[in-house]
């Protein structure tokens, strides 16, 4: 079964929240702050079973070492906030092939 | 003709009766509407309209962004009140690059509808219509009225 993180989210506890609803700018920001790695995908993008919302290019960030994303989650009413969890090695390479970075 | 009217959180009082006369307005002008919106915010609109005068499809606003694809609509207008309304606003204009669109930017705060704002217009070419405004539907009303007339060149009240 693919992974979905609206369900991982409600039934995991070992993600961090890097920042709880806030704006888009703010917690892209986040991201990046958080993250050794960048790639970038288009706003709509499957990630990790969810569309990802958000301002064109849509930063996500990869921490190789502790095997772990930084990504943006928004719901309309609770804002957008960054997340950062962990997540196997097939996740990250699905991750890196939608990047559209050149 | 297909037109997607977008909502944001239901917290402004104006976005529910703003849905019904958008819905209204659209298909007087012979739009078939579907409606993406969150539950609360579905659940609003539902509860307003029991006898489902005001015709329309209704779809999640998450769950569609599975389905929905470009030309699939002739003109999306969104309902752009917070940061999240913009960002959803944003996403659905970049997978419907050439549907015809209207951001309606409306909030009580001006220096936060100015925000808004710039941020639909760094990331879409959509028509952007704005009023300063929160529980008062009418300036919202007037806004749209506007933008409508503009974009679809029509000059029906």
């Amino acid at each position: 079964m693919s992974f979905c993180l609206d369900t991982y989210l409600q039934q995991s506890d070992d993600y961090k929240i890097l920042l709880k609803q806030s704006g888009f700018k703010q917690c892209a920001q986040a991201v990046k702050d958080n993250s050794k790695q960048l790639v970038h995908v288009n706003a709509g993008e499957k990630v990790l079973g969810i569309r990802l919302i958000g301002i064109p290019p849509i930063p996500v960030g990869i921490n190789p070492d502790k095997k772990t994303v930084c990504i943006t989650y928004t719901k309309p009413c609770n804002g957008t906030s960054a997340i950062e969890l962990p997540v196997s090695d097939d996740e990250i390479d699905d991750i890196k092939s939608k990047s559209i970075d050149f | 003709m297909k037109a997607l009217l977008l909502l944001g959180c239901p917290e402004i009082s104006s976005q529910t009766p703003m849905a019904m006369y958008t819905c209204s307005k659209l298909i007087d002008l012979g739009y078939d509407v579907t409606i993406s919106a969150n539950p609360a915010a579905a659940k609003l609109v539902k509860v307003s309209d029991p006898k489902g005068f005001y015709k329309h499809k209704s779809v999640n606003i998450d769950n569609y962004l599975d389905k929905v694809q470009d030309e699939d609509f002739d003109l999306i207008i969104g309902f752009v009140h917070k940061d999240s309304a913009a960002t959803y606003f944003i996403t659905y204009c970049t997978l419907m690059e050439n549907t015809k669109k209207i951001a309606l930017v409306f909030n009580r705060d001006q220096a936060l509808v100015n925000e808004l704002v710039e941020m639909v217009d760094e990331s879409t070419d959509a028509y952007i219509a704005t009023a300063r405004a929160y529980h008062n539907p009418n300036p919202i009303k007037v806004s749209l009225n506007k933008a409508l007339d503009e974009v679809l060149n029509n000059n029906e009240d």
